[in-house]
């Protein structure tokens, strides 16, 4: 029999399937076919982009080849960055300007290797860059909430092949973080402890969801995983704050983050996914009831997770066995 | 310069980048592809196929005709691949610091035609007796104390999660417990009215009805609306004049109207951006039994307000836009309804 499960921290309920567990074969993925030509997010090519707001590099003048990681305003910003927010009420309708940042990291020079498939220095040196960019925009005001979130694939809405991450500096909190905000918060009131850590605790006890282990991260396929081969990656240690994370923990970071997409990658065929970094909002303090993750989602299949049209997510794989599969592939060593 | 807007009723943000609008022409879907039944299979749903599905449930069939035999206009069975089951019980219980439950509940298929057609292809007689259908099904469900809250919804083409036979069908689900998306929504609508003392559908309504700027189509009891933080671009909200929080009681005289309106909705918008994939749900209360104490549910006949939902699925940011509950929305639901409104049919 199926199973529902209650994800502990907003309380929405999700259908795990237990008796059909499809094959691997049912999850076509499309192959990407990757050409570089025309990349604007290739060496040579930086006058494509808006001239960058950050970037590493060993020598040369900015915007021009030669860099490890670079940071540009997104081409074609969903908010722009100058201007008020102008609040208005329109009868019941509420709204404001789009003002905030969109802006782009790109990952690598290197246009045909993901995340999956760089390695641990090259994953921490876009790490950085996300760190930067956060650290920096905070000092904004006008902005709430920083969403630093990757897109791969088509499918799963890249419209650029070029490995790159995408960050949006809002100036309201988006509705699913605050309600995973405030489940932990009411977990927090009643137990008077983070629902992350237990949770922590909890996989660590029971052992078999876990994909990946050092002294300072964890990674595992969530109990109440929403989408097939959900990943989540947490810091051990308590903190609300992704853009806190202490400098000695960014390399162990960046290799549970790669080794983490280094098995989707390797199992599932290079499937297209996103990933989201969660994060409280800017508010200038660490907070004792929320805990900074990240959320890989690769997408597999179009039974997993409709949410808006049936109000279900649907899960065709058990999150245990997702995490034996991800645990079985060998991944290089990099 | 982008818009950020509110939805009233869940609170949720979405950005309007009217910046990036596109034409309709820009969203054309090739995205419904042409059916493809494999070497020797045969539609499950059609008439004279229905050895291939499990037993129905229910049939409109012409007197004489036998169960699971032909002769049928509208047939209910149990989903093939049913993702709840009605036997059984709940057996809630824990695993740690984790709940959870068996799947147990209610996965209906009502096929809407014995013929192989889909869903713009139906004469509006056929889509009145599978709406008839569709309630009777749903009061039925009412009696079973096990199930809370149904769920009825059409997943058309493969972005939408549609399957691949195409042969309309509604799907029907009946829950055994109430759905985060429904909660939301509930409890928006109470704390307008709790403030207001009225019902924040029926002030969308009126708004819509004077500003004119988002209203598609209206007739006499019912209306459509590209509503003010459209997530989806021509994403239509179709709701009935009157205030009602339960579908099923719909007054069965004007389903007709409901129709009518319904298939110029769909005409238009299939005119105006061709063929598109869309998932097309119903929101609507909870069934209310003996929890109806409950204070948090004292008001819901005065404050949530029945409506259908259309999601065309024309963008590929969903991923997402599903992890974070933030969307960007490329094409302003002001500019969407001009489309659909002036599309001839």
């Amino acid at each position: 029999m199926n199973e529902l499960r209650r994800d502990p921290v907003t309380g929405r309920w999700i259908i795990v399937f237990s008796d059909k567990i499809p094959k691997f074969s049912d999850f076509k993925v499309e192959p990407h076919v990757k050409n570089n030509a025309n990349c604007p997010f290739c060496w040579g090519k930086e006058s494509e982009t808006p001239a960058e707001i950050i970037a590493h590099r060993k020598y040369g003048p900015p915007n021009s080849p030669n860099w490890t990681v670079r940071v540009v305003p997104n081409k074609f910003p969903a908010l722009k960055i100058e201007g008020d927010l102008d609040r208005e009420g329109i009868g019941v309708f509420d709204m404001m300007n789009g003002v905030g940042a969109h802006e782009v990291m790109i990952d690598t020079p290197d246009h045909f290797r993901d995340m999956g498939s760089l390695s641990h220095v090259e994953t921490e040196e876009a790490v950085w860059a996300y760190l930067a960019r956060s650290i920096d925009l905070k000092r904004d005001k006008r902005f709430k909430y920083i969403l630093i979130f990757k897109n791969y694939g088509k499918s799963a809405g890249a419209s650029l092949e070029h490995p790159h991450s995408q960050l949006i500096a809002l100036p309201i909190v988006p509705k699913r973080v605050h309600e995973e905000i405030e489940g932990a918060a009411k977990y927090y009131e009643y137990k008077e402890r983070c629902v992350f850590c237990d949770m922590i605790r909890e996989e660590k006890e029971e052992k078999d969801r876990i994909i990946y282990e050092d002294e300072k991260f964890l990674a595992f396929c969530p109990y109440v995983s929403r989408f097939t081969y959900e990943v989540w990656i947490l810091p051990k240690r308590h903190q609300s704050d992704f853009s806190n994370m202490d400098r000695d923990c960014v390399p162990c970071f960046a290799r549970a983050l790669r080794d983490s997409l280094a098995r989707i990658k390797t199992l599932l065929s290079d499937p297209p996914y996103n990933f989201i970094i969660h994060t409280s909002p800017i508010n200038g303090h660490e907070r004792e009831d929320y805990h900074w993750h990240v959320e890989i989602m690769p997408k597999l299949s179009k039974v997993a997770g409709f949410e808006w049209g049936s109000g279900f997510y649907i899960n065709p794989v058990p999150p245990d066995i997702a995490a034996k599969n991800l645990l079985s592939v060998h991944i290089e060593e990099k | 310069m982008p818009e950020l807007r509110k939805d009233p009723v869940i609170g949720r943000w979405v950005i309007i980048a009217t910046d990036r609008a596109k034409r309709p022409d820009q969203f054309s879907s090739s995205a419904v592809e042409k059916e493809e039944l494999a070497a020797g299979e045969k539609c499950p749903f059609c008439e004279g196929n229905e050895s291939l599905t499990p037993p129905e449930i229910y049939a409109l069939r012409k007197p004489g005709g036998t169960p699971n035999g032909p002769g049928w206009s509208v047939r209910v069975i149990p989903s093939i691949s049913p993702l709840l089951h009605i036997e059984g019980n709940l057996d809630r219980h824990g695993h740690g610091m984790y709940d959870l439950m068996n799947a147990r509940g209610a996965h209906e298929i009502i096929i809407e035609t014995p013929q192989h057609l889909v869903e713009g292809q139906l004469s509006k007689e056929q889509i009145i007796s599978s709406i008839n259908v569709i309630l009777s099904r749903i009061q039925d469900l009412e009696r079973d104390p096990g199930i809370k809250y149904v769920l009825m919804f059409k997943n058309y083409g493969k972005a939408a999660g549609g399957g691949h036979i195409k042969h309309a069908r509604t799907q029907i689900i009946g829950t055994p417990v109430n759905l985060k998306r429904v909660k939301e929504e509930l409890a928006g609508t109470k704390t307008y009215y709790d403030y207001k003392e009225r019902c924040i559908f029926c002030d969308i309504l009126k708004q819509e009805m004077a500003a004119q700027k988002r209203v598609i189509a209206d007739s006499k009891y019912f209306i459509a609306i590209a509503p003010f933080a459209s997530r989806f671009p021509f994403e239509t909200w179709i709701l009935p004049k009157e205030h009602s929080c339960d579908f099923y009681k719909i007054d069965r005289d004007r389903i007709p109207d409901f129709v009518e309106l319904s298939r110029l909705v769909f005409g238009k918008t299939r005119k105006a951006i061709g063929d598109f994939p869309f998932n097309f749900v119903l929101h609507t209360a909870p069934f209310r039994r003996d929890i109806a104490k409950r204070d948090y549910w004292e008001t819901i006949d005065y404050d949530y307000h029945w409506h259908f939902e259309i999601l065309p699925i024309l963008t590929r940011v969903a991923g997402f836009e599903w992890g974070s509950g933030f969307y960007i929305n490329p094409l302003p639901p002001e500019d969407a309804c001009k489309y659909v409104k002036e599309a001839q049919i």
